[in-house]
């Protein structure tokens, strides 16, 4: 024992002589000065500058340009997409069958666990970030974040943090299973989770703290951002709507993510030192579900607003005029922010709490309804005789429309006791917010991703493998959430890992269709999802250059935006610079419009 | 001034320091909750290092060596202070110090304090006394 510690300390030791060392080398801590503008930002460009940034893995490593920090929160979040799609895909080939097909039930519920807090903390938030990242600065014309350091520090405490989140999956067969990962669920409810020995639980807490560190450092840099780097000719009476919903979901980590990271504090110390403040005899296992749902629910709308956002900027582009009730648009996402933290407890309806308080959660939770309303009726009035072109950015735009309804309806239902106390812990709630995380927040970052791909890479992903991206996430989305919706009928449970029930229970030969249901759709799901990475990693290497600087046509509604300005101002400086053969190639063919889909 | 000049004076957009600094608080945040000396003590120098290098390379301070002191001697106080806060006197014991485990850790956090405000004094008159 002592031996290991000694090792362990010389390896340390090692490495932090190992990291001065290497910093020492590349830096010159001697030449700082401080900087005219004040801390933050660049400061004037210093004498030796001739390029931006260096080149190879270490720009990636040491770049502090929102862009390069964008591109890096996308590619995270896509990998993240991935590993929790394989996990989605694992659970729903083992519902195929009553008894499970292919794996032990404890495995399962790691699957369910990490699939949960892969897309919600490690794929939601950051995929969020990469277009705030990127495009905000764009969007308000600033020449970067506030903090652009504080920007790469966010961004950097998230691979450690999805590390330990899956730490577990790749301890648990070296250690036999001693350190496996959590199976607490994503809601981590206490005593479940403060009683479960496993180290694997500690190691995703402290993943959890750190994505929740880097939520809020991201969040306060946006606000300050948009506060304080807007261009001249930008207010907040002209602030694009999807800079609103960043500023709006800012405001809202900034309240919701540091009591979820006290409340992960607390529970650490519980399951480490021996305090008891979700013990019985400590503050009581409900102090958990009140201090959780309080951030979870706000969680919510932090994953769906830049996504409506992101609907709101998109969908008029394509619908050839220009977003009907822009204000009111405006005003329901800060009324949604607002209520967001005043409806926690409908998530605890069947806890036994007061039956009056119980009520006045359920009016608030049905209030949140209204503006969330006046958005739906605002895209489809948007829509209504325009001149729609069906580009793949516009289909999921629309898709998300559609799903949003479906997830929004289902969600009014709930918010009502009655129903709620029966539908509660069913499938029917995992097939409500599914249609929301999937149908509307996955289609929504998908239109983004589409829409702004030129932009990003130069290039323009294939139309047809687009085309076949929509149709099959938006088919198998449908599916799969809709078998869902119908097992939470019948009454099948959330969270299980087979169902052989007594038939007195529930109506087994259905709840099988309905879970083979959802299973093919999930395989239609993944489908579309391998077409999209593979349309999107073969055009950004090869796929056709742009040619102009307004690929999706917009000028000829005037409607630009601040980012294709960007775009062709970049396009132009790199064209009298003698820039690369690409761009000028591009403009010497006369800045024709790429492909119209 | 060195003939080279630093990564982060070359290239306007880039800096060495955000990496460590998210990784020094990883490893400190690992190493103390769950409780591995060495790993905590390593994390939180990492740390501490780099806040101390970011402040000076963004302006905010002119040299580090000041961090490295305040920071070093933050983390020594509240170590020293949940120690003695929590951890019977009878019980600070070097046999008690493996099994006691709120011992050892604010142990590691005094001791990353201390090795901080030494390295920050050490550097800081080796600076003054060169210069």
């Amino acid at each position: 024992m002592a031996g290991e510690q000694l090792v362990l300390t010389g390896l340390m030791a090692v490495l932090l002589v190992v990291i001065v060392g290497s910093l020492a080398r590349i830096e010159d801590w001697r030449s700082y000065t401080p900087l005219v503008s004040g801390g933050g930002g660049y400061g004037e460009a210093p004498g030796h500058a001739h390029r931006e940034k260096p080149g190879g893995v270490v720009r990636w490593l040491t770049t502090v340009d929102h862009k390069d920090i964008g591109i890096l929160y996308g590619v995270y979040g896509v990998i993240a997409f991935a590993v929790g799609g394989i996990m989605a895909f694992l659970i729903r080939v083992q519902l195929t069958i009553p008894s499970g097909a292919i794996v032990g039930n404890n495995f399962y519920n790691s699957l369910l666990t990490s699939h949960g807090i892969t897309m919600l903390f490690l794929f939601g938030t950051p995929i969020i970030a990469a277009f705030a990242n990127y495009f905000v600065p764009l969007l308000i014309g600033a020449d970067d974040m506030a903090f652009p350091r504080i920007n790469a520090i966010a961004f950097w405490l998230l691979p450690p943090a999805a590390l330990l989140i899956w730490a577990g999956f790749f301890t648990a067969p070296l250690t036999g299973n001693d350190i496996a990962p959590a199976q607490t669920a994503w809601t981590m409810y206490t005593p479940l989770s403060a009683e479960q020995v496993n180290p694997g639980v500690d190691l995703m807490l402290l993943g959890l703290h750190l994505s929740g560190v880097a939520a809020t450092m991201g969040a306060i840099n946006f606000i300050a951002t948009i506060f304080t780097e807007r261009g001249d000719d930008v207010n907040w009476a002209n602030l694009d709507i999807f800079s609103w919903t960043i500023l709006t979901q800012s405001g809202l980590i900034l309240f919701a993510f540091p009591l979820l990271g006290s409340a992960m504090i607390m529970l650490l110390l519980d399951r480490n030192i021996g305090t008891t403040f979700f013990a019985v005899e400590g503050g009581g296992t409900m102090l958990w579900q009140h201090l959780f749902w309080f951030f979870g629910h706000p969680e919510v709308y932090i994953l769906v607003l830049p996504p409506m956002g992101l609907i709101s900027y998109i969908l008029p582009k394509f619908c050839g005029r220009k977003l009907f009730g822009f204000k009111f648009i405006v005003y329901s996402t800060l009324a949604i922010g607002v209520l967001s933290f005043g409806v926690w407890a409908h998530h605890m309806f069947s806890t036994g709490m007061d039956p009056r308080l119980r009520a006045s959660f359920m009016a608030v939770s049905l209030a949140i309804a209204i503006p969330s309303a006046v958005k739906t009726f605002n895209w489809i009035t948007t829509m209504w005789n325009g001149r729609l072109r069906l580009t793949t950015p516009m289909l999921f735009c629309i898709g998300f429309v559609s799903n949003f309804i479906l997830g929004g309806v289902t969600g009014v239902f709930l918010a009502s006791i009655p129903v709620d106390l029966v539908l509660h812990d069913t499938y029917y709630v995992v097939g409500h917010f599914h249609y929301i995380v999937m149908g509307a927040i996955g289609f929504a970052v998908f239109a983004g991703i589409y829409y702004w791909f030129p932009i990003i890479t130069g290039r323009m992903y294939q139309r047809t493998l687009g085309k076949a991206h929509f149709w099959l996430s938006m088919i198998g989305t449908n599916i799969t959430f809709f078998a869902m919706l119908a097992l939470g009928y019948l009454g099948m449970p959330r969270r299980y890992a087979g169902y052989e029930f007594d038939a007195a229970i529930a109506p087994l030969a259905q709840v099988t269709n309905f879970h083979q249901i959802a299973s093919i759709g999930a395989f239609i799901l993944l489908v579309g999802q391998l077409i999209f990475v593979w349309n999107i990693v073969t055009s950004w290497l090869e796929g056709r250059h742009v040619e102009g600087h307004d690929p999706w046509n917009l000028e000829r509604d005037d409607m630009l935006g601040n980012e294709f300005t960007w775009f062709k101002q970049k396009r132009e400086t790199a064209l009298a610079d003698g820039g690369e053969d690409e761009e000028e190639s591009a403009l010497a063919d006369g800045g024709q419009t790429a492909e119209q889909q | 001034m060195s003939e080279e000049p630093g990564l982060s004076d070359q290239y306007p957009r880039a800096s060495p320091w955000p990496l460590f600094v998210a990784l020094g608080l990883t490893i400190s945040e690992i190493g103390v909750f769950i409780g591995i000396f060495a790993v905590a003590v390593f994390g939180l120098l990492l740390f501490g290092g780099s806040v101390a290098g970011i402040l000076t390379e963004s302006g905010y301070t002119t040299r580090p060596w000041p961090t490295l002191l305040a920071f070093g001697g933050l983390l020594a106080v509240a170590g020293l202070a949940v120690v003695v806060w929590q951890v019977p006197l009878d019980a600070v014991t070097l046999e008690n110090f493996g099994q006691n485990g709120l011992l050892a850790r604010g142990v590691a956090v005094v001791a990353s304090g201390i090795i901080l405000v030494l390295a920050g004094a050490v550097a800081s008159v080796v600076e003054q006394t060169s210069a």
